[in-house]
């Protein structure tokens, strides 16, 4: 096994096997189930669209993926910093751009995880309705990216900080502006300020992404110019990562 | 049968589908495209005229929808919030001759037997003028959502708070 | 040479911790780096590693800038940092192994096994090393600063958490790996242990080195008496003229405490004893020598 996968399935195992990650796929399988709850005990919402759910949902396992990623990813680097671990990793004769790979695919392994645990909630709210299918891919297709780049944020965030509780603070701050479309009505963003923050917050692109393909019918392929602004949320997260990582000294 | 009475079963026909009181009337029919037998979370629609059968214009009129639930031993009437966002008409003047049709959408939330009726005013009006009612039942719609929710809903946790006690139990044996 | 500073200095941030700083280490030998709480023994460390950049000066490790050979030069180094963290959830044998991966070198459970039992970690190989004492996480964090056969090992306070036993076993552990030419620098606070495992030591105060080099010469340049205590099964002879190498501080009973003349070597000072009949049955070294120089250079600095 090469030294990526060695570190990223050390990664996964530390959200899958600690009792700390253990801790972190409960609270998000039970924020799902609140959820899920919710519909079938709200007589109002039990007769929303099944399209109207399967978007809500695809919508907040978005946002609660982020969270995940962007704690995976701060506690990926600050967090070992902190608890003494990172140093030894540094110090074995692993180029840090490949120790680096290995933390990231830590976060991808995370998100995937996050990803598999949100399709039976998916199935079980947007089964009997149209473009369940499709709102799964979109998932993936726009999710990834906006998800995977708030991972990769939080380690540029670890490696700059000093600690990881100012990383995790400020990656919070982003998380919830950029999330925020989410939960401000439709005629605040049609301001000039809330498109022109749409038109570059991947957050929303992944939104209205999601709102065209599963509410409006529109085709995946379509969505080009949204999975073009996660494709670049994705790469100057990446680039924040690899240049704060190669700054840690201690 | 004298012609008194003849006249009199014709008038109470006719009250079937037509109220009225002095010059105005209000008609009330359920739209065309209603599901037969509607259920829960279906749309139904109502479709009223309101006719100026007088000689002088009738002015400030207002009319509005009403529902009351008629199962027995539940009868009450219904806050239309959750129903309906569509809940009354208002007209400045209606000329002698003249309609104002009205179509009422209706969000169906709950299960049981139901009883719509349009009400009519006007600014010098001597009276309230009613439709006909129109009854309709709401089938309690097949909770199938349920039946995936909640075997996921909870399932997904407990699997998961399965895992960690295992592990707990693997690690510290 | 393993490693040489020469007039290192580096900062972090805008404040400058190191100033001038020289240190040396050869093959086979346990060098101390001494110094007060932020006197610059870390950050010296971490220019050595080449995780930090230096200001000015040079750094050779292995002959190399460790700058730009980290990657060949972590293949030979064994590090035990001081802030010493591990991954909770895995148990000492996963741990080892996936080092020992990273490192290239596959291990079989049989030699990891070998590996933690050689630093005293047998019997609970696979608990998780969340459960471990301090001083057990100190046995693991040596046990993976092994797994390369380093040529070079850097030790920031290698025996702290250990109990008494634990101490004298990782002391003879390192004392092996030194007569097998592993060059090990030791950085602690502990005098003790640089007292029985090194002949040379740096100390560093302020971000400079204040003194380098043997302890004896230390010692003897700062004209430091070295104190023993010796048991003696019979009288003392009387003092005669002839100079003996020791000064008398007191008697206690069967135990008589000794400065011993800077200028004398420990060996030749009791061979000469011994040869004007002091019945000397054991001898106990008081310490003094190096607690005495450390403070007076220390204070010194400071004041």
């Amino acid at each position: 096994m090469n030294a990526t996968s060695l570190i990223a399935r050390k990664e996964a195992g530390e959200l899958l096997l600690s009792q700390r990650g253990f801790a972190w796929l409960m609270a998000l399988a039970a924020a799902l189930s609140a959820f899920g709850l919710l519909l079938v005990s709200n007589t109002e919402l039990s007769l929303l669209d099944n399209a109207q759910v399967v978007y809500a949902m695809v919508g907040i396992v978005t946002a609660l993926g982020g969270l995940l990623a962007l704690v995976v990813g701060v506690d990926a680097v600050a967090g070992e910093r902190e608890r003494g671990s990172l140093i030894p990793l540094l110090l074995t004769p692993v180029s840090r751009d490949t120790i680096l790979a290995g933390k990231l695919g830590g976060v991808a392994i995370a998100w995937a995880v996050m990803y598999a645990l949100a399709l039976p909630y998916l199935w079980a709210v947007g089964s009997t309705g149209q473009n369940l299918w499709q709102g799964m891919v979109v998932l993936g297709l726009l999710g990834s990216p906006v998800v995977l780049g708030f991972g990769f944020l939080g380690m540029a965030l670890g490696a700059r900080l000093t600690s990881a509780r100012a990383g995790l603070l400020m990656g919070l701050v982003t998380l919830m502006l950029s999330a925020s479309p989410l939960l401000i009505g439709p005629s605040l963003r049609q301001s000039t300020i809330g498109r022109g923050f749409d038109a570059v917050n991947p957050f929303s692109a992944a939104v209205n992404a999601f709102d065209a393909v599963i509410i409006d019918s529109q085709t995946i392929l379509g969505q080009w110019s949204h999975i073009a602004v996660a494709a670049i949320w994705l790469f100057l997260t990446l680039w924040l990562a690899r240049s704060g990582f190669r700054r840690i000294a201690r | 049968m004298n012609l008194a009475t003849i006249l009199l079963a014709v008038g109470f026909l006719l009250s079937a589908s037509v109220a009225s009181a002095g010059s105005l009337s209000v008609d009330l029919r359920a739209g065309s495209g209603n599901p037969s037998a509607p259920q829960m979370g279906d749309n139904l629609s109502f479709h009223t005229v309101i006719r100026n059968d007088g000689n002088a214009p009738i002015d400030g009129l207002i009319a509005w929808i009403s529902l009351v639930q008629i199962d027995k031993g539940k009868e009450q009437p219904l806050d239309l919030e959750d129903w309906s966002a569509h809940k009354a008409v208002t007209e400045a003047s209606i000329a002698p001759g003249q309609t104002l049709e009205t179509d009422w959408p209706i969000r169906l939330i709950q299960a049981g037997e139901y009883r719509v009726v349009v009400s009519a005013v006007s600014r010098h009006g001597a009276g309230l003028v009613a439709s006909p009612f129109a009854d309709f039942t709401v089938r309690q719609k097949p909770v199938v959502e349920s039946l995936r929710v909640l075997p996921v809903a909870l399932g997904l946790p407990l699997m998961i708070g399965g895992a960690i006690l295992w592990r707990r139990r693997r690690l510290y044996r | 040479m393993l490693i040489e500073i020469d007039k290192l200095s580096a900062s972090l941030g805008s404040t400058v911790i190191l100033h001038d700083v020289n240190l040396s280490l050869g093959e086979g030998e346990i060098y101390g780096l001494l110094g007060p709480n932020g006197a610059g023994k870390s950050t010296t460390i971490a220019v050595a590693l080449g995780l930090l950049k230096p200001d000015s000066g040079q750094v050779r490790v292995f002959g190399q800038n460790p700058r730009r050979a980290a990657h060949e030069i972590y293949g030979s180094l064994g590090v035990l940092p001081e802030q010493n963290g591990f991954y909770d959830w895995m148990s000492a044998e996963e741990y080892l192994g996936f080092f020992s991966e990273l490192h290239a070198r596959h291990l079989e459970p049989n030699d990891l096994r070998d590996r933690l039992s050689s630093v005293g970690l047998a019997p609970r190989l696979r608990q998780p090393i969340g459960t471990y004492s301090r001083g057990m996480r100190q046995r693991l964090g040596l046990a993976r600063a092994l797994i390369a056969n380093p040529k070079l090992l850097v030790l920031d306070e290698p025996t702290n958490g250990l109990d008494p036993r634990g101490r004298r076993e990782i002391h003879d552990l390192l004392l092996h790996l030194a007569g097998h030419g592993v060059g090990i620098l030791l950085c602690t606070h502990l005098l003790d242990d640089v007292d029985r495992l090194c002949r040379r030591v740096g100390i560093i105060v302020d971000g400079r080195t204040v003194a380098e080099g043997t302890i004896a010469d230390l010692i003897r340049e700062e004209n430091r008496p070295v104190r023993f205590r010796l048991r003696l099964t019979g009288e003392r002879p009387p003092a005669i003229a002839e100079k003996v190498p020791v000064s008398v501080v007191a008697h206690e009973g069967e135990w008589c405490v000794v400065d011993l003349n800077p200028d004398v070597a420990p060996d030749t000072a009791w061979r000469q004893l011994l040869f004007r009949g002091w019945p000397i049955a054991e001898i106990r070294h008081e310490g003094g020598g190096l607690e005495d120089l450390y403070l007076t250079l220390t204070e010194r600095r400071a004041a």
